[in-house]
This record gives C-alpha cells, sequence and structure tokens, in this order.
C-alpha cells in the first residue's frame, strides 16, 4: 500500500503538469485568431492569382513552340517535354514541435507510404518543420534526398519563407528535371479538425475553360516574359496560402491535444484524491482502534 | 465622364483595396510610369517598385508598391504587388534603422537562413524610403 506521502507527491506533480498543459493550451489559442487572419487575408491574392493565370495559360500554352528550341522557362511548369518521369520531388510539411496529438504522426505515415508507392523513383525532398525534417533525415532510404529544409519558422510564418521555399522548388524543379511535385500537408479544416492533403503541387494543369478573351490584351513587355515572372509569384502565393493553413491547424492540433490531457490529467488528479483521502480514514480507524483495544486491555 | 476605374490591391499578405471606386491610377510600369483612366485598353504589365497613386473625387491616395503585376481589364484594374504600404503609415526613422539592421546582419554572414532574409528586408525598405523621400522633397 502506498503511503500518504507517495499520493500526495504524485496529485502535486501531475497537478503541475496539469498547469503547463493548459498553459499551453491558452498559449496556442491565443495564436490561433491571428494565424486564422492571415489565412484569411492571404486568400484573395492566391485565388486572383490563379485566375489571371488560367486566362492566359492557354494562349502561352498556343504560342509556337519550336520542336528543336528549348523550351521557354515557364511553359515548363506546364508541360515540362525534358522532364526525367523517374525522377519527382516531394514537399512535407510538418510542425517544429509535437505536442499535438497525431498532427505530425499522419502527415509521416502518408510520406511513408508515398516513399513506398514509387520505390522505383529517385524523389527529391523539401521539408519544412522540424519533425518532417527529422524523420526524413534519419530514413535510410537510397533513392531520397532532402534538397531544401526549413526548421522554426511556425508560429510566424511570412511571405519571405514562402519565397526562399518556392526559388528553391523551382531551382530543383527545373535543374533536377523532376516530373511532378507532391505536397502532403494538414488543411485547417475548422478548430476541431484537420485535414491531411495530399496533392500535385507541380506543373499546373491549366484551366479547360476559359472564359476571358485573352487577344485584344496587350502586354508591357511581352506575353512570355511577363509569364516568366507571374508563375513564380503563383507558386509563392500558393506556398504561403499552404504554410499558414498548416500553421493554424498544427495551433489548433495543439490546442485541441493539450486540452484532453489537462482533462485527463484532472480526472487522474480526482482518482487520486479519493485514494488518499480513503487511505489517510484507514490510518485514522487504525489508531482509533489501537487505543480503544489499549483502552480495553486496562479495563479488563 | 461618369464613368469610373474599379481599383483593387492585393499583397500576397493581404487584401489592401477592395471595389475601390477611381477615377484615375497611376503606377510605375516596366516601361515608366503609366496612367490608367476608364475605358483604357485591356493590358497586363509588370509592376516595378515605386508610388501607385489613384485619384477619387479630386482626393489621392498613395501606396509604395514593391514589384507586380497589373491586369487592367473591362475598367477594372488588378494589382498584384509584392508589397504595398500606405504612404502616409511610412516611418522614415524606422524604416533607415530596419536598413541598418539589415546590413548589419549581411556584413557578418554568419547567419544561414536570416541572411537571405535579410537581403529581402533590405529591398524592401529602400524602396519605401524612396517612395517617402520622393514625397516630401
Amino acid at each position: 500500500m502506498e503511503s500518504l506521502r507517495d499520493i500526495r507527491q504524485n496529485i502535486k506533480a501531475i497537478k503541475s503538469t496539469q498547469q503547463i498543459m493548459q498553459t499551453m493550451k491558452m498559449i496556442s489559442n491565443a495564436r490561433i485568431r491571428r494565424a486564422q487572419e492571415a489565412m484569411v487575408a492571404a486568400r484573395p491574392f492566391a485565388t486572383k492569382m490563379l485566375e489571371m493565370v488560367q486566362d492566359f495559360t492557354q494562349e502561352v500554352l498556343a504560342l509556337p513552340q519550336p520542336e528543336d528550341a528549348p523550351e521557354s522557362w515557364a511553359r515548363r511548369f506546364f508541360v515540362n517535354r525534358s522532364a526525367d518521369p523517374s525522377k519527382i520531388g516531394l514537399l512535407v510539411i510538418t510542425g517544429d514541435k509535437g505536442l499535438a496529438g497525431s498532427f505530425n504522426a499522419v502527415i509521416l505515415r502518408a510520406v511513408m507510404r508515398f516513399i513506398k508507392e514509387n520505390k522505383d523513383k529517385q524523389i527529391t525532398v523539401f521539408a519544412v518543420g522540424k519533425k518532417g525534417r527529422d524523420f526524413l533525415a534519419r530514413l535510410r532510404v537510397p533513392n531520397l534526398h532532402l534538397a531544401y529544409e526549413s526548421v522554426g519558422i511556425f508560429p510566424k510564418v511570412s511571405y519571405a519563407h514562402a519565397d526562399l521555399l518556392g526559388n528553391a522548388l523551382m531551382k530543383s524543379f527545373l535543374e533536377e528535371k523532376l516530373s511532378s511535385v507532391t505536397l502532403i500537408y494538414n488543411d485547417f479544416k475548422s478548430l476541431a479538425s484537420q485535414n491531411l492533403v495530399q496533392r500535385t503541387l507541380l506543373p499546373f494543369v491549366p484551366a479547360a475553360d476559359v472564359v476571358k478573351d485573352t487577344h485584344e490584351f496587350e502586354f508591357e513587355p511581352g506575353l512570355l516574359e511577363i509569364f516568366k515572372l507571374l508563375v513564380p509569384r503563383l507558386i509563392k502565393a500558393n506556398l504561403y496560402r499552404v504554410l499558414l493553413e498548416s500553421q493554424a491547424a498544427n495551433l489548433a492540433a495543439t490546442t485541441n491535444a493539450m486540452d484532453a490531457a489537462s482533462k485527463n490529467a484532472g480526472e487522474i488528479v480526482t482518482a487520486l484524491e479519493l485514494k488518499l483521502n480513503k487511505v489517510r480514514q484507514a490510518g485514522i480507524t487504525n489508531e482509533i482502534l489501537d487505543i480503544v483495544n489499549g483502552a480495553e486491555a486496562l479495563n479488563n | 465622364m461618369d464613368k469610373k476605374l474599379i481599383l483593387n490591391l492585393v499583397t500576397p499578405q493581404k487584401q489592401l483595396l477592395k471595389d475601390l471606386e477611381v477615377d484615375m491610377v497611376v503606377f510605375p510600369a516596366f516601361e515608366g510610369e503609366m496612367g490608367v483612366l476608364p475605358g483604357h485598353i485591356p493590358v497586363l504589365v509588370q509592376l516595378k517598385e515605386g508610388s501607385l497613386r489613384y485619384k477619387k473625387d479630386g482626393q489621392e491616395g498613395e501606396f509604395a508598391v514593391i514589384g507586380g503585376f497589373v491586369e487592367v481589364v473591362d475598367n477594372v484594374v488588378n494589382v498584384f504587388a509584392e508589397g504595398a504600404d500606405l504612404a502616409e503609415e511610412i516611418d522614415e526613422e524606422a524604416e533607415s534603422q530596419k536598413i541598418k539592421k539589415a546590413k548589419d546582419a549581411l556584413s557578418r554572414k554568419d547567419a544561414d537562413i536570416d541572411f537571405e532574409l535579410a537581403e529581402l528586408e533590405l529591398k524592401k525598405s529602400i524602396a519605401r524610403m524612396k517612395v517617402k523621400r520622393r514625397k516630401h522633397g
């Protein structure tokens, strides 16, 4: 049987852990609002940009493209003739810290599945977030190499981070002749849930139906030159949005995990306090019995 | 002239102007300043860093913009800027401190990612300073 002191110490330890968990919950709760606002604010740019690029894609693709000439830079993000089908890219966005329930585990499971499915291909990996980076760096898979990593950017994601990531991504995509880049991350669905998303980031798929007539447009400088600048910005705007989504989702997951953990701690404390009282009561009863027995013995 | 232009100004961070009715927009285009009045032909131009101004009912508004694009179609002007700040809100003191800080970080050359970030910040701050200086002589 545990002594009173042991139980008291146990309760104290759990209570202080609970306090830490509650504090962590409050911190991420406070940050989540700002993360959500940033997410909403970044949306118009990404959607408008996409609309505009879609409008002009058909026209760019329709431009004469001689078979022998090198493919134009921007076009390669849509139809890349020189791509090597045995080479693909993978962008993994996880959190920097654990303590967020299954947030990172879900992503890493999907990553493992992806790697298994593409055993025969060379995979170039881009890792954002410490958890994913560490996991991928530990993996001993010969067909994998880590091309870019970015850790410690949460929860202060800025466009500059998306800019750097985008540059690295585009450089690898073109230089290593990747045939596609797949993105795996957690999307912010609501405060209570996150969605695992796995989708193709590159190459772009041009929209089938274009509503705007772009033929009467004037361009300054030329259409191709502008397109060359448009495409990177679209990619970066997209990445920025994804980073913000992931950031908000991570904070939401942390909040939920910490909430559940501190509730659980509360239950344990209640159970232990009950036990403490029982043990104490048993001790008192024993003492009284001793006294009564002693008195009885004297009387006799 | 009763026709108006609809001006939208968005940056990756946020939407600064949404469906604002204006009479005229002037911005730094690839080949020099470009003014847009209602009825302009559709264009898509590259935006350089500099000042974007608009006139609305005789009043003027000015933003310091940093690179991007402008799309003009059907009297709608969509400005996609890498960065934009309301000219009045630019704090010259703060910007010059930022420039100094960024230059310090660049000269140390010991950090890895901070190095690239600092370079970006430096470019932005310098562009903002330019707009502010021009405005006040």
